[in-house]
């Protein structure tokens, strides 16, 4: 009950401080502006691939980022205070505000996803069959990583001390981190996608289980 | 409430320690709250104060000693604690994007207030701090002073056994205080038990019924205000107040158990009594020898300790211990 309504409660407070509207209206215009300013190669590259590209690369940042500086923003200014003295389960409130910024972030990439097929129909009849296969197995791969990234911005979130610290370290840290459930795609393995699914799940689920750990051990 | 939980207190706290690394923050503290009394913690700045209130709603954990609310031990039933309490922290912080009436709508759900009844809640709330006009403002909108009654108003929303406010009338106008100190005595009326630590004497003396005193982590005592007073003795005066002042009372001051006198006011005197001499012979001689002085005495009162003046004695005597 508490779980249901904490994360309802982060999705209201991202769609009131205006972070969706950035990440789902920000995230489809960067590709474009981004397709309208590369430079000319004379060979012209594929929406659906430009946006492929963009989540993958900044996505997951996006996301960890966001966490820490969330957290730590709300630990410091002890927003958390009015939260704990309540009758509720110390884990609901950071893994609430994991899956408010997953969610976010999801439906971001996948806005930027489509929104690339939908160029790319209009402008070429339909994007190659190729790109498209791709573009929805780095979807996949890219939604592991951004679960690995979210869970590193929540446990630097809980650990660190400031804000700047904790942006310094999940910039630092949250990238490394994440290119782990990408490591079957380097290895010869005719379909590497679940197991990147596998090994994102299986990382995030760590790292929360850390951050909780760490979070209901916090004194306040 | 059972026979047991009434004889050992609301609050029990016994030999709570509180270390962080070198410093003790806390030493043994002991003491007991019964269900109803309004309890006034004073303490200078550092004493320990927010240490001791962060130990009763669960954000801190002792290092030392038990503590009892309600019947349930704290932290182990930290749960059942919570559904009895309601807090004030002394910085109430709100994330920047709620509005008040979105922030009390969220804790009180959290709280266990039902559905249907968190309509009529919220604006009974708001009325009891008057801030009956602000419930669809941004909270950063609102002055501090605004801010801290909204503070208030969501620790009262599930109508807890045990309130909790630390600091609260700290940074509030004349007239809020006076509100706020109002509410504070209407729910001791009403069976709520309040803790309630403040810097500001006068209000603790208005409205607690008993009083704690804190100093470097340890109580230095707790009682009434009367009881504070006389378990106290710190000094023997006597206010005269008088009608008409021939300007000749000076000459009292040669009376035997006379240390001195002085005049606080126009027609008052403030006259300090030897305490090792007889003192009703002292002011028989006192009355007798000012209306040989030509002085009309309107009244003559012993002359009581005020709360700060109690506190400081404690403190200092803590310093110098």
């Amino acid at each position: 009950m508490s779980f249901l309504l904490l994360f309802k409660d982060e999705l209201n407070g991202f769609y009131k401080s205006k972070v969706m509207t950035f990440l789902w209206i920000g995230l489809p215009l960067m590709t474009v502006l981004l397709h309208l300013w590369s430079p000319n190669t004379g060979e012209e590259i594929p929406f659906t691939l430009l946006s492929t590209l963009l989540v993958s690369s900044i996505g997951g940042t996006l996301a960890a980022v966001m966490l820490t500086v969330s957290i730590v923003h709300e630990k410091t200014r002890h927003v958390y205070d009015l939260f704990l003295v309540r009758p509720l389960k110390r884990w609901h409130i950071v893994i609430s505000k994991f899956f408010a910024v997953y969610t976010c972030i999801a439906i971001a990439s996948i806005l930027t996803l489509m929104l690339g097929v939908v160029i790319d129909y209009l402008l070429m009849g339909g994007a190659p069959e190729a790109i498209l296969n791709d573009a929805i197995q780095s979807l996949a791969i890219s939604l592991s990583m951004m679960a690995v990234s979210s869970s590193v911005g929540v446990l630097i979130g809980v650990i660190s001390p400031s804000v700047l610290v904790g942006a310094i370290l999940v910039i630092y840290g949250g990238n490394q981190i994440s290119v782990i459930p990408m490591l079957p795609n380097m290895l010869n393995i005719s379909n590497p996608v679940p197991f990147t699914l596998i090994l994102g799940v299986l990382i995030s689920c760590v790292l929360l289980l850390i951050a909780v750990f760490l979070f209901s051990k916090k004194q306040f | 409430m059972s026979d047991s939980k009434e004889r050992n207190g609301f609050v029990v706290f016994e030999g709570v320690s509180k270390r962080y690394k070198s410093l003790l923050a806390l030493n043994n503290v002991s003491f007991k709250i019964k269900e109803g009394e309004i309890f006034g913690y004073i303490g200078p700045n550092g004493a320990g104060k927010t240490t001791t209130i962060k130990i009763m709603v669960g954000l801190l954990r002792s290092t030392q000693g038990t503590l009892h609310i309600g019947g349930h031990q704290m932290p182990d039933e930290k749960n059942e604690v919570h559904k009895l309490l309601g807090y004030l922290p002394q910085n109430v912080a709100f994330q920047e994007w709620r509005t008040v009436d979105h922030a009390l709508r969220t804790f009180g759900k959290l709280s266990g207030v039902k559905k249907n009844e968190i309509e009529n809640r919220i604006e009974e709330v708001l009325e009891l701090v008057a801030l009956p006009n602000v419930r669809h403002q941004k909270i950063v909108e609102l002055s501090s002073g605004m801010t801290q009654k909204l503070g208030l108003a969501q620790s009262l929303l599930h109508n807890p056994k045990l309130l909790v406010l630390d600091e609260p009338l700290a940074g509030l106008d004349p007239e809020s205080r006076y509100q706020v100190k109002q509410i504070i005595k209407e729910l001791g009326k009403s069976g709520t038990t309040v803790f309630f630590s403040s810097h500001i004497l006068s209000d603790v003396q208005d409205v607690a019924t008993k009083i704690g005193i804190l100093n470097r982590g340890c109580i230095m005592q707790i009682g009434t205000l009367d009881e504070l007073k006389s378990g106290f003795p710190i000094k023997n005066d006597v206010t005269v107040v008088l009608s008409h002042d021939s300007g000749q009372w000076r000459e009292v001051e040669s009376l035997k158990g006379v240390t001195g006198v002085e005049q606080p006011a126009r027609n008052s005197l403030l006259v300090h009594l030897d305490s090792e001499t007889d003192i009703d012979e002292t002011i028989h001689n006192l009355i007798q020898s000012l209306m040989n002085l030509d002085c009309r005495i309107r009244s003559l009162t012993p002359a009581s300790p005020t709360l700060d003046e109690v506190y400081l004695q404690y403190v200092r005597r803590g310093e110098n211990a």
